[in-house]
């Protein structure tokens, strides 16, 4: 058997043990024990498991990821939520549908201090969803419009998935970040031209909040103020190196634990919960990293991402139709994957083969702009159907709405999502120029 | 997509459900500490770092080891909640009885991967010390951190074994 068709059975094994149930870091440690001992025998593995697990765990790198995790757990019982909607609602509620409008506001602002996308639906869809209805939004819009929001808690950094593939392809989490800024707002403000398009067309669905509902206490708008000063000081530290990411996480994490003492939000059973949540979270992580690194020093052992790299180099392909070639098999697969594996498992075949073309500008900012894009597809399927995790989430908050309601009213959102992959692929220097103008 | 075996809605009857429902968050805490010490660690030795100019030396390889102590010993809690992803799309038409058997194989095949790497640890561990392996900075022995690292693996070994006992026995016929 030839490495290329040794590479092509590690992914078919893999991807039959996903398909029968296997949790997907547990289905990587199995195909990758797997090739690891048909392609360099059963004692380098035996003797590779003695410290490799350990090393893997202790790197220092990735103890960015538990903290990050930390961080949003912090936000999430500090009770944010309700102080980031209502500062939204009072600049947005006087349009037509800005009540929806505010919540993707907050979502993406809650996303400035959070990484995680289904905790961000949560958060949000318990504080604004009771708001909505109060004000006669239809189930349609509401659902859609947080579930789609939640998504921006993944887009704004700080983000697991892009510290992953910063350390899977050896650019730096700061850039990766910065790059991400502009992106995400674009996601934001898509989503509000999405809300304003759909109550132009049904302006039943959504009213403007009347005055009363527009008020933020002063308290409510000196905690969202503090929640973009942590941004800043998280993001902005990390990027010109005043601090390392895992520095910047712990600052982050503890900032946002005052925030939740303080505001008296946060007891013991707050912190207990805290933790089972980082340990459940951090736990699936490195399960799968460990999957992952096994699986990919065994797809390394074949040599087939090279050899793919080399054939798709020699066949004269435009690089253009390749990079949607492989935009739309995240979105395919996003329907049913989770993000994370996706990326784990595509970036070491993807990567080497990205990297390989040309589309005219220097190797590492195409690195940043394909990470950014591959995030941006493997997110989309957080709301597609048959399996979309936000979906399920916001559904099962707003329990009096059908669900294929919120499919419907997540539509809308889905459009704005595929314009936005459109003009970042067609101007790479939307990305682009924030990292450029930064680095001077 | 969601998590399988899932067990969150414990109590659990029996007595060996208990223990290792007890011993599971009892680990997961554990680690939660540890993950604090880090971030409280690491937020003073910046804080030293920008105000004297000296931080604390050798900070980052005590989170290097807290990080690897406190991820082991979350691993157990996660698979007792069923917290591992899995895609649960295209056997979800199937018979009851063939998920629970799915899912009992899969927590095996952990429980098997779990023990075979208590075992290799705990020599790797042994060798670390035998061959006095230290971190640069600061010295410490590297198999210190084996010490909580082992019994989590045989943690998750045993709540592995469990989880897929219990998928088995109750997968209807």
């Amino acid at each position: 058997m030839s490495g290329f068709e040794a590479g092509i059975g590690l992914f078919a094994l893999l991807l039959i043990l996903i398909a029968l149930r296997v949790p997907i870091g547990l289905a990587m440690l199995v195909a990758g024990m797997a090739g690891y001992i048909h392609l360099n025998g059963l004692m380098p593995l035996i003797n590779l498991l003695k410290t490799a697990p350990y090393y893997r765990f202790s790197t220092y790198e990735l103890s960015v990821i538990p903290l990050f995790l930390l961080m949003g757990q912090f936000a999430t019982h500090a009770g944010l939520s309700q102080a980031l909607f209502e500062t939204a609602n009072r600049f947005l509620g006087r349009f037509r549908g800005g009540i929806a409008m505010a919540s993707v506001g907050g979502c993406a602002a809650f996303g400035s201090i959070c990484g995680s996308s289904l905790a961000t639906a949560a958060t949000m869809g318990q504080v604004a969803l009771p708001e909505m209805k109060r004000y006669g939004y239809s189930g349609a819009l509401s659902t859609g419009a947080l579930a789609a929001g939640g998504t921006l808690g993944i887009l704004i950094p700080p983000s697991v998935i892009l510290v992953i593939y910063a350390i899977l392809t050896e650019q730096s989490i700061g850039m990766m970040f910065v790059a991400a800024v502009i992106p995400g707002l674009l996601a934001a403000l898509g989503y509000i031209v999405a809300i304003a398009v759909f109550v132009r067309l049904r302006p039943d669905a959504g009213p403007a909040a009347p005055p009363e509902a527009r008020i933020a206490s002063p308290g409510s708008t000196l905690r969202s103020v503090l929640v973009l000063a942590i941004f800043v000081i998280v993001i902005g530290g990390i990027y010109t190196g005043r601090f390392t990411p895992t520095e910047g996480a712990a600052i982050g994490a503890f900032l946002t634990a005052v925030m939740a003492f303080t505001a008296g939000r946060m007891r013991l059973d707050g912190l207990r919960a805290c933790i089972l949540g980082v340990g459940e979270a951090s736990a699936m992580i490195f399960l799968i990293l460990l999957g992952a690194e096994l699986f990919n020093a065994a797809l390394a052992l074949t040599q087939m991402p090279q050899q793919a790299a080399e054939m798709v180099a020699a066949s004269g392909w435009s690089p253009w139709l390749i990079l949607w070639a492989m935009l739309l098999m995240y979105l395919v697969f996003g329907c049913v994957m989770d993000s994370l594996s996706m990326i784990l498992l595509t970036v070491p075949i993807f990567f080497p083969l990205i990297s390989a073309l040309d589309f005219g500008m220097p190797p590492d900012e195409t690195a940043v702009w394909f990470g950014i894009l591959a995030l941006i597809v493997v997110e989309v399927g957080l709301i597609t159907p048959p399996v979309g995790l936000n979906v399920f989430i916001i559904n099962g908050i707003a329990r009096d709405v059908p669900i294929t309601e919120t499919y419907k009213g997540v539509l809308p959102f889905l459009a704005s999502d595929l314009v936005r992959v459109v003009l970042l692929v067609g101007f790479p220097a939307i990305t682009l120029t924030l990292p450029r103008l930064l680095s001077g | 997509m969601t998590g399988t075996g899932a067990a969150r809605d414990l109590p659990p009857g029996e007595s060996l459900g208990a223990a290792i429902h007890i011993l599971c968050r009892g680990a997961a805490f554990g680690g939660g500490a540890v993950l604090i010490a880090i971030m409280a660690l690491t937020v003073v030795s910046v804080v030293l770092r920008e105000v004297t100019g000296r931080p604390i030396p050798g900070d980052f390889e005590l989170v290097e080891m807290g990080c690897a102590i406190a991820m082991f010993a979350f691993l157990p809690y996660c698979q007792w909640v069923g917290g591992n992803v899995a895609v649960e799309f295209v056997t979800a038409r199937a018979p009851g009885w063939l998920r629970g058997w799915l899912d009992g194989l899969a927590s095996a095949a952990y429980a098997t991967i779990a023990l075979l790497m208590t075992w290799r640890l705990t020599l790797g561990g042994l060798d670390l010390q035998r061959y006095q392996e230290t971190t640069m900075v600061l010295g410490v022995p590297v198999w210190w951190a084996f010490v909580p690292i082992v019994p989590s693996v045989a943690l998750l070994a045993l709540t592995a074994a469990y989880t897929a006992w219990r998928s088995l026995s109750r997968a209807p016929r």
